[in-house]
């Protein structure tokens, strides 16, 4: 075995094959920047340059990219509160308050820092685990990774800060999106409205780009001014080095959480990413600025999602059975290649699988030295007006969005879970549990039946289930004790007054939405419908319940796990103004779909400099000459391409 | 008038056909671009056929054209191949890659279906074929042995409506009770079901059975059973060329029932193992497109045949089976989709009743 690593290690040796390794990096830092593109898109744009070069030097670049997908796509989370990749919504929660208080720099060299390590402890396990993956593996059976999906829900609870209820409803709200398209355990289609689009479910990266950053885009611009007002550009860099090594055990721990959801096929990889976020919310005794800012609650995540990449090679290589979509693609580049992935993997290209693990290692010392080396210069970007940057970001993430089934559904998807994103994050409604309850609603359902069919109840008493219930109760239970209850202050009580607020209506909506489905489920047949049943029932008597706090006014002054609007935003014009954007946004969506991306973009973009920062001609010109470019570059490039309208004017 | 001058223009264009054929078949695709749509995500087990396909297709299509892959996923793959037939053009610069769910789609029936495989060409077909095998504990050595097990047989399966139910038509031709768990995620995470132990009977296609079934067998964890069969171009069911040591369902149904395999539920099993494996990956054209287009294709499979690098560095996504010609299997793809109607009825009343499945 080990002679293989020397020889998998001597390759590197090969300028040229190093070289490819960099192009990977770069090309993975590139794409893991830009919104809604992530894993999946950067390893499928460099498919079809791979075929001119052999299987090792492939690989390298492929990993390469692979492993620095989550190290770069932190920034986005970071700098502008916008998840680039499903995973990297996570480091959005604690990440962006940082930014907006001036401590990007911070933020980014403890995120890029812990990343590194979490990619090399990725790289350590997986390379220990070769011998022995088999046998774990195949120790986890369908209850096992029920109860982990059980696991992951109850953490879930965990990120509701002091709104129980309204967490459980955002829960549920997430299962039931989740539960759009085809039931994984009988062929029926649910909420699918008879549209072809919706059949296969709403893809992750659409709902997580819509509920974080376009929501997070709308609040910015509606609140004026710059991302950070005064910001820490030197210190902070140092300080974010510190705090790693202050949470050196965070990030072992998180490491190996991601490690393990990436070992378990079938969790999905950015399950891994909130759990270990979780974790560190249980473990940690004072919580209360999390989600406000917390270093912690990046270092934790950002462990676990390089991680999980590496854990996630052990059952692409030995079992032929990708975690995620990214994994997919890289063991369908192995078979190009002639090379099936599977057990004989082993014996035959053992220094294949070297290769790859060289690549990662080495990819993620690369990736990282860059990303540590552009923090500062990146940092200064909080600085500028925002309602500068707003219009690319915009025109990036639609563009992104687009990539991710070529349907305009994509864009509607987004700007659907926009609205409801941006209502949530206003009116106090974590979307931690929404998220995590959306990536691991299937999952959940698949493997409960599975079960149930397999095993009756029998499953319930098997040792692994026993004992990830018992991790599950214990975390539960030290999480309520250690939980330090405020007491309601004199401001709550007196807000106490029955009148029909804005928040009411937004519950109102909720419920309906819940009863809604509750309703259509009844007549989905048995398997099909138990989990919507499960969940949209209790949910409209949480909704009910909730709508009379909202008329008390009880719950307006309680701390919420998630981003907070700022003042300017919150007030009756920052609201209005939020509309408008929204509006802005929804018309730019009508102009792609009639006269296609191009066209659109240039009347969005001109309009937008022109009557929101008042931009004079010069500027316009140069700014949209500039976007283009870039569009241009991507389309041409990497094979990227533009929503087609219906009168198509300009090709 | 209208009509005689376009017979009259049509018998030119067939004139000019008939004398330039060979240097227009040259001619057609230089320097041009030939997109093919591909309604399954990257990395599928079709994106990664037509991507092993494409730089040798260039190589030996008259006039090497550049050959684009566009990935159109979504939408159960039916989305891709419906936009396929709406929006592209019978210019033969554009093409349609398609897999057994596609098919499954169009002979069950479902109403989404936009695409009617009578109207495209076949150019390329793939075969392949599929293993069935078991645990050792059930004490079955061949399939005619099935009876014997006082285990209740467990498959683990993805979904009723997709390769599955062909496994599950062959237990019904063979009249064995046979308990299918569905819901897995794919066919790697229920064989990963099968080696846990979690079911003790499973089949693979002919690539994967050979990289991750055929070690379990050499170790003893596997017994393999009886292979799916190829319906042949007469419409018989044959021996699986990749595994000529292996009887077929209809061999075992001999075995066990000392007659021929006759009837709905076998037609129905036919029918089907041929979409999902007989006929399982092709490629196709409009049937509109001009015919120099598509001889210079035909022609260009043929030269793909004899390249031994091909034949060598593709054999793992070929699965052991040859890369045919379209046309010379066009009789045998059009009768697998007209599917006897009592077939059809079979198959949707057993996906209803067992299965709760109502096809929509």
């Amino acid at each position: 075995m080990w002679d293989s690593a020397l020889v998998a290690l001597g390759m590197f040796l090969d300028p040229f094959h190093l070289c490819m390794l960099l192009v990977g990096v770069v090309e993975g830092i590139v794409i893991g920047l830009l919104p809604g593109m992530g894993g999946t898109a950067c390893v499928a744009i460099l498919l079809p340059f791979i075929y001119q070069m052999g299987p090792h030097t492939a690989m390298a670049v492929l990993v390469g990219a692979l492993a620095v997908v989550h190290t770069s796509d932190t920034i986005t989370a970071v700098l502008i509160g916008t998840p680039a990749s499903s995973a990297s919504a996570t480091t959005v929660l604690d990440g962006h308050p940082m930014a907006r208080q001036g401590q990007a720099a911070r933020a980014l060299s403890a995120a890029f820092l812990s990343s590194l390590i979490g990619g090399f402890i990725g790289v350590i396990a997986l390379t220990l685990s070769i011998p022995v993956a088999r046998p774990l593996v195949l120790t986890f059976g369908s209850p096992e990774l029920f109860m982990l999906c059980f696991l992951g829900l109850g953490f879930a609870a965990f990120l509701t800060g002091e709104t129980p209820l309204k967490g459980m409803i955002s829960a549920a709200l997430g299962l039931l999106v989740g539960a759009v398209g085809v039931a994984p355990n009988v062929a029926h289609y649910r909420y699918t409205f008879d549209q072809l689009y919706l059949m296969d479910g709403l893809p992750l990266v659409c709902v997580a780009l819509g509920l974080f950053g376009i929501a997070e885009v709308v609040d910015l611009l509606a609140g004026g001014g710059k991302i950070a007002e005064r910001i820490d550009l030197g210190q902070g860099w140092m300080q974010g080095v510190r705090d790693v090594i202050q949470h050196r055990w965070m990030v072992l721990r998180g490491s190996l959480i991601g490690v393990w959801t990436g070992i378990l096929p079938g969790i999905g990889a950015s399950a891994g990413s909130w759990m270990s976020y979780g974790h560190a919310v249980v473990v940690s005794k004072d919580r209360e600025q999390f989600g406000k800012g917390d270093v912690r609650g990046i270092i934790a995540p950002e462990a676990a999602n390089n991680a999980v990449e590496a854990g996630d090679l052990i059952p692409t290589l030995l079992f032929s059975v990708p975690g995620g979509p990214p994994s997919a693609i890289l063991m369908g580049a192995l078979i190009v290649f002639g090379i099936q992935p599977g057990p004989r993997m082993l014996t035959e290209h053992m220094d294949l699988i070297f290769t790859i693990i060289w690549s990662f290692a080495l990819a993620n010392i690369i990736g990282a030295a860059l990303c540590l080396a552009l923090c500062v210069p990146l940092a200064r970007l909080t600085a500028i007006r925002f309602d500068y940057l707003a219009p690319a970001i915009l025109i990036i993430m639609i563009f992104g969005a687009y990539q991710s089934t070529r349907h305009m559904g994509d864009i509607s998807v987004m700007l659907g879970l926009g609205l409801l994103g941006w209502g949530m994050k206003r009116l106090g409604w974590a979307r931690p549990p929404f998220l995590i309850a959306f990536v691991l609603s299937n999952p959940t359902e698949r493997y409960l039946w599975i079960s149930v069919n397999r095993y009756g109840l029998s499953w319930l008493g098997r040792p692994g289930t026993l004992v990830i219930l018992g991790l599950l109760i214990v975390s539960l239970a030290y999480w309520l004790l250690s939980r330090r209850r405020k007491k309601p202050d004199e401001t709550s009580q007196a807000m106490s007054d029955w009148r029909f607020r804005p928040e009411a209506v937004f519950t109102l909506g909720v419920m309906f939405l819940l009863a809604a489905a509750a309703w259509d489920a009844s007549g989905f047949p048995f398997y099909a419908a138990l989990l919507p049943l499960v969940v949209a029932i209790p949910g409209v008597a949480m909704a009910a319940g909730q709508f009379v706090l909202d008329l008390r006014g009880r719950d307006r002054q309680k701390e919420v796990l998630d981003l907070a609007t700022s003042e300017a935003a919150a007030s009756r014009k920052g609201t209005l103004r939020a509309l408008l954007v929204f509006a802005i946004i929804v018309a730019y969506y009508g102009l792609i779909v009639a006269v296609g991306f191009r066209i659109a973009t240039l009347i969005f973009l001109v309009g937008f400099l022109r009557f929101l920062p008042h931009a004079g001609w010069g500027r316009t010109a140069l700014y949209t000459a500039g976007m283009f470019a870039v569009i241009e570059a991507f389309t041409r490039l990497l094979d990227m391409e533009m929503a087609e309208g219906i009168w198509q004017l300009w090709p | 008038m209208k009509r005689i001058g376009a017979i009259f223009l049509g018998s030119v264009f067939v004139f000019c056909g008939v004398s330039f054929h060979t240097s227009e078949a040259a001619e057609f695709y230089a320097g041009k671009t030939i997109e093919v749509v591909v309604p399954f995500k990257e990395g599928g087990g079709t994106d990664v056929w037509m991507r092993v396909m494409a730089p040798y297709l260039q190589k030996h299509i008259a006039g090497n054209p550049k050959i684009l892959i566009r990935n159109i996923p979504g939408g159960e793959s039916i989305h891709g191949v419906n936009q396929y037939v709406l929006r592209y053009k019978p210019d033969g610069l554009s093409m349609v890659a398609t897999s057994a769910t596609n098919y499954f789609h169009a002979l069950l029936g479902v109403k989404a279906v936009q695409y009617d495989f009578a109207k495209l060409k076949p150019l390329l077909v793939n075969p392949v074929g599929g293993v069935v095998y078991a645990a050792p504990y059930l004490g079955v050595k061949t399939a005619a042995d099935l009876p014997k097990t006082k285990e209740r047989l467990v498959y683990a399966g993805i979904s009723a409506t997709g390769l599955d139910l062909v496994m599950l038509l062959a237990f019904e031709v063979l009249g064995q009770d046979l308990k299918a768990v569905l819901g897995y995620e794919g066919r790697g995470p229920s064989r990963l079901a099968f080696e846990r132990g979690e079911s003790n009977i499973d089949y693979q296609t002919t690539p994967a059975y050979v990289a991750s079934v055929v070690p379990l067998v050499k170790e003893g964890k596997a017994i393999p059973l009886m292979s799916f069969g190829q319906v042949s171009e007469t419409g018989a069911l044959v021996r699986d060329p990749a595994f000529p040591e292996l009887s077929t369902v209809g061999e075992a149904y001999e075995l066990l029932h000392s007659k021929k395999p006759a009837g709905a539920a076998w037609e129905a099993y036919k029918a089907f193992n041929a979409a999902a494996f007989s006929i399982q990956k092709i490629l196709w054209v409009k049937a509109e497109a001009p015919p120099e287009s598509v001889k210079a294709v035909l022609e260009g499979v043929d030269r793909l045949q004899k390249d031994a690098e091909f034949n060598q560095k593709a054999e793992n996504v070929l699965g052991g089976y040859p890369a045919l010609r379209g046309d010379r299997l066009e009789v045998a793809i059009q009768r697998t989709f007209q599917l006897p109607l009592e077939a059809r009825r079979f198959v949707q009343e057993l996906l209803e009743k067992k299965y709760n499945v109502v096809v929509k």
